[in-house]
């Protein structure tokens, strides 16, 4: 059925790419046991997009995102963000760079217990030892509306809330690229709504780069592009119309 | 439920096995005590079978006064004579076997440190139980032998020649003999041998014996013997059958090594102690860990008692493997402890290691139990958990309502504790007794301490944090946030370590302590410059010695002082003599009533008493007193003048004549001589012309010591003391260590997902690594001040009662300091394998975990 989906296109390609991936092939155990979660895939990323990446659930779309991410290495194949090659990178190297260039949003929050909402947010800035432009700082604060939170622990916060602190976390740095591995995964429909609002405007607004993983059509159709994955080669992409359209796609590809 | 018991084991068999290491180190010690001492009480019961081969009967003197070098009294040897008379001896004969010091040619001691040597005699060929491996046996008067042990250790051959000195100048001997009896080892102890009348000599004995052996004539039972010769002898003498003999020597052996037994397993228990700490820990983090494993097995239907009976089985698992363990480590460790008793001069004699199925089933059972008991509670918390716990993302854990449970234990367990430690001193129970109250009471507030240190932990931990937090920024932070995060894990964990660092503050602030009141009475009670001593400080010098050194150009006054341990009134007490001529002027007595016109005075059967002697007794000036010998006899003495003495008196709890000293209590040897110089007298050159006059006159045992040496001395037995006690304190150390390792490794284990987050935003393996070190040196540095701050406390009031008897503490600021210093060092240590696991944690891993 694959010949009634858009080919994989390159109408992208006059804006700079910040992720390139050439190539890309990842495969778990040997012989009868072998999974080959990623099979071959070329993709590239341009600046202030936001990318949705759908498939049914084995496709590789995790395995495709930590690749790109830096935090797993592919079989075969090659990444460069920001035009900088990174399959080859030692775990030094690899630290440097989600520093400086990359920010994370996962499934679960992920918020340390132990430090405020604010502090959560500074995290990643402490970490790199860099001191905060107070004004992006108050600014992303603002963005997320956790202004009155600053000071509340976690545990003291929503689901919705922590997803928004953990968003703002990885706004803070102003990241070449923000991954998100099924950041409404795990909310309800409003909170979901929340997060994806939050990071549209970061696209919209800052220009923000950012790459989401998802299963839920409303999320992806948040996104200025949806490419989709099955059985490890990507089967499908192009904007999003809507939601309806992104269920019949997901129903042609299950 | 039992495989799967077995299952979870062996899934975290890293943790089991760790968890094990805190029974192991205790049961070690446990079996390394029992394996070593029953190793020596074998020893010495086949030194003593082996020696009364050819023996039926032996005669002794009975010993009514015990005295400090274990020595007993020698008899008339005109017993001899009635004993031959008796109906059924075939053959009696009497013996020497004295303490005695045995040198090279040039005057060097042979032996080593504190192992006793000794003078004996020849026997008949019948009684002689020793064969010659090399050379023969001394039949001339300038003859002797060596056992061979101890002439290897000296490297002394055959032909070569050795001094020999007791109570007069030394004399020389020509080697003509080795010794050898059966296989027996005689550990660092040595003899040799001499013809009796040269043994009688020398160890001051002439017409007496030591010992009488009798070999019974044939069909005379040696029971019916002994009871024919008991008739003929005097009642101060023992008469026992040979076998009886040696029993009785091996159970006074075995009495005086009970000692070192009940030392040892005290710091055993002081490791298995802090070992229970550690396993209450572990099982208290791997039970809250699987708080949803138990609610689970709740829904499938599992009873509470089968949840507890799997915990429980878990903790016997673990006790029993590592008792096992323990108990091959303690094999090891009686070798290493032999050695290192052999080291600082207290070799003990020993054959094959003997391992005594007590030794086995002690151990088993004591590491099982302290294993099972410490992780009851945490078991029983376990059968708290709902079948709900399974379904919820947060972890259950249990309600306010049991604080108050806990500060009232903790409250009622410091009471008794103080309570006990309070009592024990007041009624000043000592011996075994006392030291087991006080012991109880220390761990009573030990334990009331680590009740109450969850609330300490968030305050102290900020504390120490903040400099961490200052060099190390947001590590520091997070790392103290995680001490802080869960308070009674931080607390169990530092209390552990706090335990083994109170002891080693106050068994510091003791001997330092210990070292400067002694310092004190060597300033205070001797005026003079220079200290005359037997050998090591031990052994009791000829007489002649003391006159020899008043007679060097420069010598203003000299004075030996003797000692005998008597009963006073029916109490012991250890009495000195002194010269009365030149004793004020190097020795400063300190008046309660008299004055030194008293000592200098003093006459035959007149005594100078001190006054906790005279109050325990209840006697005043002018009072009887009586004074019984070691052998016996009593003799009544009038009190002359009552004298201030403290715990450390050079006087002992008496004076009396050197006259009264050698007639009624047999001794004629100095145990110190005192000696003054002239004012414008140099110290070195005069110093050096005594040393130089006691080895031309032929007195090589005696040590010549300015205050300084001496003071040098003293101070190197108590730090070789402290030496010991820090090396088995330091087991207890390495166990809480341990516990923190454990600890961090479960609490990363728990971490995991956090840890992945914080290394996908940037942070590095050596940010995780320093983050994980300063939690452990957070941790570590809070046992640390808690321990000291407990072990100053308590050397603070135990000190109290005995600032009574002149013991004045000193707290060694500079070594504390450094012990703080060490043990945040020691916390580095342990987090460098929990640090480099959590550096090396996945990052991919981490955050797909669940
Ligand atoms: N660590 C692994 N070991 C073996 N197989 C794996 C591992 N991780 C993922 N896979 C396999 O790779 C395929 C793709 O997985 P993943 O990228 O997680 O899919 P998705 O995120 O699209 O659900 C699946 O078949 C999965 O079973
Ligand atoms: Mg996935």
């Amino acid at each position: 059925m694959e010949s009634t989906l858009a080919a994989p296109s390159q109408s992208h390609s006059s804006e700079s790419p910040i992720v390139k991936a050439t190539g890309l092939e990842r495969v778990y155990g040997e012989g009868q046991a072998e999974v080959r979660a990623l099979d071959g895939v070329d993709v590239t990323f341009e600046k202030g997009r936001f990318t949705s990446i759908m498939g049914p659930s084995g496709s590789g779309k995790s395995t495709l995102m930590h690749i790109l991410a830096g935090l797993d290495k592919p079989t075969a194949g090659s990444v460069e963000i920001d035009g900088e090659e990174i399959t080859g990178l030692d775990d030094g190297d690899l630290t440097e760079l989600r520093r400086d260039k990359l920010g994370f949003v996962f499934q679960f929050f992920n918020l340390l217990p132990v430090l405020t909402a604010e502090e959560n947010i500074l995290l990643p800035l402490s970490i790199a030892k860099k001191k905060p432009d107070q004004e992006w700082v108050d600014q992303v604060i603002d963005r997320v509306g956790l202004g009155d939170r600053r000071d509340h622990r976690p545990s003291e916060l929503s689901g919705g809330q922590q997803q928004r602190v953990a968003v703002a976390r990885a706004l803070v740095t102003k990241p070449a690229v923000l991954f998100a591995d099924e950041p409404t995964g795990n909310l309800d429909s409003k909170a979901s709504e929340d997060v994806l609002t939050l990071l549209r405007g970061a696209v919209d607004d800052v220009g923000q780069t950012v790459i989401m993983v998802t299963h839920e059509p409303d999320a992806a159709a948040h996104g200025d592009r949806l490419i989709a994955l099955r059985d490890g080669k990507l089967v499908h992409d192009a904007p999003p119309v809507s939601a309806d359209n992104v269920i019949e796609l997901l129903k042609t590809l299950a | 439920m039992l495989s799967l018991t077995f299952k979870n084991l062996w899934a975290r068999k890293w943790r089991s096995l760790m968890t094990a290491v805190a029974v192991i180190f205790g049961i070690a010690l446990v079996a390394g005590t029992y394996i070593l001492t029953d190793t020596t009480n074998q020893a010495f019961d086949q030194i003593f079978n082996e020696s009364i081969a050819g023996t039926d009967v032996v005669v002794t003197a009975k010993s009514e006064v015990d005295q400090q070098d274990g020595s007993t009294p020698s008899f008339s040897a005109g017993v001899l004579k009635e004993v031959r008379q008796v109906e059924g001896v075939d053959l009696a004969s009497g013996g020497i076997f004295s303490q005695g010091a045995i040198l090279d040619k040039d005057g060097e001691s042979t032996g080593g440190g504190f192992s006793p040597q000794f003078i004996s005699s020849t026997q008949p060929e019948i009684f002689e139980a020793v064969t010659y491996p090399e050379g023969r046996k001394p039949t001339g008067p300038r003859e002797a032998t060596l056992d061979k042990a101890a002439a290897d250790r000296a490297e002394l051959e055959v032909g070569d020649t050795i001094l020999l000195a007791k109570v007069g100048k030394a004399v020389p001997f020509k080697l003509v003999g080795l010794t050898e009896l059966g296989g027996s080892s005689f550990g660092g102890t040595s003899v040799a041998q001499v013809i009796l009348p040269v043994a009688q000599k020398i160890t001051g004995n002439v017409n007496r014996f030591d010992q009488i052996a009798i070999a019974a004539d044939s069909g005379v039972s040696p029971e019916e013997l002994r009871d024919r010769v008991q008739e003929v002898v005097p009642d101060t003498l023992r008469v026992e059958t040979a076998q009886e003999n040696a029993d009785r020597n091996a159970s006074e052996i075995r009495d005086s090594l009970q000692f070192l037994t009940i030392a040892l397993l005290a710091f055993a228990a002081i490791a298995l102690f802090v070992g229970s700490f550690v396993i209450f820990n572990v099982f208290s983090i791997t039970v809250a860990q699987r708080t949803r494993e138990f609610g689970m097995l709740r829904t499938l239907g599992a009873s509470r008692r089968q949840i507890l009976v799997t915990v429980l089985i878990e903790g016997l698992i673990i006790g029993l493997v590592g008792s096992i363990i323990g108990l091959f480590v303690g094999y090891g460790l009686a070798a290493g402890l032999s050695a290192v008793l052999k080291a600082v001069g207290a070799e003990l004699p020993a054959n094959a290691l003997q391992v005594l199925p007590r030794t086995i089933i002690v151990s088993l059972l004591i590491g099982v139990g302290v294993t099972v008991v410490s992780s009851l509670i945490p078991a029983v918390r376990s059968t708290r958990v709902p079948p709900i716990a399974a379904l919820s993302e947060t972890l259950v854990t249990g309600g306010k309502s049991r604080v108050v449970v806990r500060t009232v234990i903790a409250v009622l367990l410091a009471a008794i504790g103080l309570i006990l430690i309070a009592m024990t001193l007041i009624s000043g129970t000592d011996g075994g007794t006392g030291a087991a109250q006080i012991g109880g009471g220390a761990v009573c507030v030990l334990i009331a301490i680590s009740i109450f240190a969850p609330k300490l932990v968030a305050p102290a931990a900020s504390i120490i944090g903040a400099p961490l937090e200052k060099i190390g920024g947001l590590t520091g932070r997070l790392a103290r946030e995680n001490a802080q995060r869960n308070p009674s894990r931080t607390a169990v964990t530092a209390a552990a370590l706090m335990i083994g660092l109170a002891l080693i503050a106050f068994v510091t602030i003791f001997a330092s302590g210990l070292s400067s009141s002694v310092n004190k009475v060597i300033d205070d009670q001797l005026p003079g410059e220079i200290t005359l001593q037997g050998q090591g400080g031990v052994v009791p010098f000829p007489a002649g010695a003391v006159d020899a050194a008043r007679n060097v150009e420069g010598v203003e006054a000299a004075s030996g002082v003797r000692y005998v341990s008597v009963k006073a009134d029916g109490k012991n007490a250890s009495i000195s003599s002194v010269d009365p001529a030149d004793i004020v002027q190097v020795y400063t007595v300190e008046w309660k009533e008299g004055s030194n016109a008293d000592l200098t005075g003093l006459t035959d059967r007149e005594m100078v008493i001190g006054d906790g002697l005279a109050d325990s007794i209840g006697v005043g000036i002018g009072d009887p007193v009586t004074l019984t010998s070691q052998d016996g006899r009593e003799f009544r003495f009038t009190v002359k003048a009552i004298m201030k003495t403290d715990s450390i008196s050079l006087a002992g709890e008496g004076i009396i004549t050197q006259t009264s000293m050698a007639r009624d209590f047999d001794q004629r040897l100095d145990a110190v001589g005192l000696v003054k110089l002239d004012p414008d007298a140099d110290l070195d050159s005069t110093q050096t012309a005594i040393e130089d006059t006691l080895k031309k006159q032929d007195y090589p045992t005696v040590d010549v010591l300015n205050q300084g040496e001496l003071k040098d001395q003293q101070k190197q037995t108590i730090n070789g003391l402290l030496a010991m006690i820090y090396v088995l304190l330091a087991l207890a150390v390495v166990v809480s260590l341990v516990g923190i390792v454990v600890t961090l490794i479960l609490s990363i284990y728990e971490r995991t997902r956090e840890l992945g987050m914080l290394r996908a935003i940037g942070m590095s393996r050596r940010q995780v690594k320093r983050m994980v070190r300063y939690e452990a040196v957070i941790t570590a540095v809070i046992g640390a001040i808690t321990g000291l701050i407990v072990g100053v406390v308590f050397a603070f009031l135990i000190g109290i009662p005995l600032s009574g008897d002149g013991f004045e503490l000193s707290y060694p600021i500079g070594t504390l300091i450094v012990i703080l210093i060490l043990t945040a060092l020691a916390g580095v240590l342990a987090a460098i394998y929990p640090a480099r696991k959590a550096a090396k944690l996945d990052v991919l891993e981490a955050v797909s975990y669940e």
